[in-house]
């Protein structure tokens, strides 16, 4: 599979101020959904609007599929991709005229431009609303029509900044169905920003982490802070045992796949073991996800198998057991 | 008291029984306000624009120096175009002292600052996520500029009126490059600050009046603009 993006010893940053980003290397493949993940201000935006072309690194290197970005290429590469903004801006005028702006840009023939935003339009339900005055949507509907916008526009790779947000459940579904067709109907390359990393682990292929700037390896799911004391790590409501060599950090992270749950205290080697209750269950593409609290949240990954046997329910008590080698401390 | 109010009366009939003297002042002063703020957009507008949509060196310096240029003193403005056109001067030549042409170029000058000011602020507060917008749609620099324009008519609109005000209303350039010329170069300021000392309070008056209209006029205009563009 070819990478849609390939970034190398990336830093950006403004003048005279820590970088907002610093990618030592980064790999976004092609026709998969990607999702970024990261806490506000963890430089997820940042890093779409490098992947938009509309900022270009400060150092090192950035590939779009295969072919050295320069800055010469900027308005090529963008009329490549399409990026829908988390609180998007429309033009004075009507939706349609919105709609086939990109188009004209992009010096789409004219038969075609009122057929393709039609199309845009009728993905996203809208079709109703193409002669309506831009300026007097709603919310909700403006985002909608962002995102038709970009869909009219064809592009290799869709980028969306945190396009869950305010959704209400009903409107998640369609849009998450709506990238997965994007994907496996039209080869689409997607990549979407979150901050909710169970739905970024969900709905994507793969999954990239930021923390101030920086990817890391492991999702972001189970990040407590708090500092190492002794053999262990105090985040002020628990004591998590690490291993020796763990080095120093402020943050800890337990990976989800290595949790394992048990309805009573498991005699085992593995030294973390913490009491507490279901807070909430989800399943997302055949991966069953329960939420514990135990003092602190866990998300543990489980299958449905598990599932049926542990006979977990809202509010079932609950060991969270996991070895020390599950965790990681930067 | 009764000089004056005789005086209002005697402008108020030159202005409604259509005196000629009195509205070919007026017609002047429209046409060369009118042509020097159309010269002066055509130049400011897409200056502006181009200078708050690209980041580059002096920037800062040239918002400083059209911020100072905004407040110049218009006889200073006569006088170097006077400089400049006089018979000894460089573009003497061209005879254009006393001229429309001379009072369309020195208001011209006089508000194309403030025209570009307006435009180039105009457009810097404009909503930020536009730019963005523009560039990721795949707009290209003629194509942002259009639509960057288009977004901020209204804002844009209002500068050219604001510097037609100032066109119209301004008097020391226009006495130094017209001269109050009679039915050539005479302008509703000019006339009033000219005719008055010789005797003929009446027409300064009258002209003063409609003056006036005409400056309540524009700057409704401009509050209706300015209150559109902002909502």
């Amino acid at each position: 599979m070819t990478a849609a993006y390939r970034l190398e010893n990336v830093v950006f940053g403004y003048k005279n101020e820590t970088p907002v980003l610093s990618i030592p290397k980064l790999l976004i493949k092609s026709k998969n959904i990607t999702s970024l993940t990261g806490s506000n201000g963890a430089g997820k935006t940042t890093l779409l609007h490098l992947l938009a072309f509309l900022e270009t690194p400060t150092s090192g290197h950035l590939h779009f599929f295969d072919e050295a970005v320069s800055p010469g290429d900027l308005l090529v590469l963008r009329r490549q991709v399409a990026l829908v903004a988390q609180n998007p801006y429309l033009m004075k005028g009507s939706v349609m005229e919105n709609i086939l702006l990109g188009l004209r840009f992009r010096g789409v023939l004219k038969g075609q431009q009122q057929e393709l935003a039609r199309q845009a339009l009728a993905r996203i339900g809208m079709e109703a609303h193409a002669d309506r005055d831009a300026g007097k949507l709603s919310g909700g509907e403006a985002r909608k029509v962002a995102l038709a916008r970009a869909l009219a526009l064809q592009p290799r790779v869709l980028l969306l900044d945190e396009p869950f947000t305010h959704l209400d459940q009903g409107s998640v579904e369609q849009l998450e169905s709506l990238l997965r067709r994007l994907q496996e109907d039209e080869a689409m390359t997607v990549v979407f920003s979150t901050h909710d990393h169970l739905q970024g682990m969900a709905l994507a292929d793969e999954s990239i982490s930021l923390m101030a700037g920086h990817p890391v390896d492991s999702p972001l799911l189970n990040l407590f802070h708090g500092r190492l004391s002794g053999n262990g790590f105090d985040t002020g409501r628990l004591h998590i045992q690490v291993p020796d060599d763990m080095g120093t950090g402020k943050h800890l992270v337990v990976n989800p796949a290595e949790i394992v749950l048990s309805t009573e205290a498991l005699t085992s080697s593995m030294r973390n073991r913490f009491h507490g209750r279901v807070v909430a269950i989800a399943e997302e593409r055949r991966r069953v996800w329960i939420t514990v609290d135990a003092g602190e949240v866990f998300h543990a990954q489980i299958t449905r198998e598990s599932l049926r046997q542990l006979d977990l329910n809202l509010g079932s008590e609950v060991w969270v057991n996991f070895k020390s080698s599950s965790i990681k401390v930067f | 008291m009764g000089y004056f109010s005789e005086s209002l009366s005697t402008a108020l009939d030159l202005i409604l029984s259509f005196d000629r003297e009195v509205w070919e002042t007026v017609l002047t002063s429209l046409k060369i306000s009118l042509q020097a703020s159309l010269f002066a957009a055509l130049f400011a507008i897409p200056i502006g624009i181009f200078a708050a949509i690209h980041e580059f060196r002096g920037k800062r310096l040239l918002q400083q120096v059209l911020n100072t240029l905004m407040a110049m003193p218009t006889v200073v403005i006569g006088l170097f175009l006077y400089g400049l056109f006089t018979r000894q001067g460089p573009l003497g030549e061209l005879g254009l002292l006393y001229t429309p042409t001379a009072m369309v170029i020195g208001e011209c000058i006089l508000i194309l600052p403030i025209i570009l000011n307006l435009t180039l602020v105009a457009v810097q507060s404009a909503d930020p996520r536009l730019l963005p917008t523009l560039q990721s749609l795949g707009a290209n620099r003629m194509q942002t500029a259009i639509m960057v324009m288009s977004e901020t008519r209204l804002a844009i609109v209002a500068a050219v009126v604001a510097g037609f005000g100032r066109a119209i209303g301004e008097v020391g350039a226009a006495i130094m490059l017209g001269g109050n010329i009679e039915g050539f170069t005479r302008t509703m300021t000019t006339a009033i600050a000219l005719e008055t000392s010789k005797g003929e309070f009446e027409l300064g008056l009258a002209l003063g009046l409609l003056l006036l209209v005409i400056a309540f006029f524009v700057n409704f205009i401009l509050y209706a603009f300015t209150r559109r563009a902002g909502s």
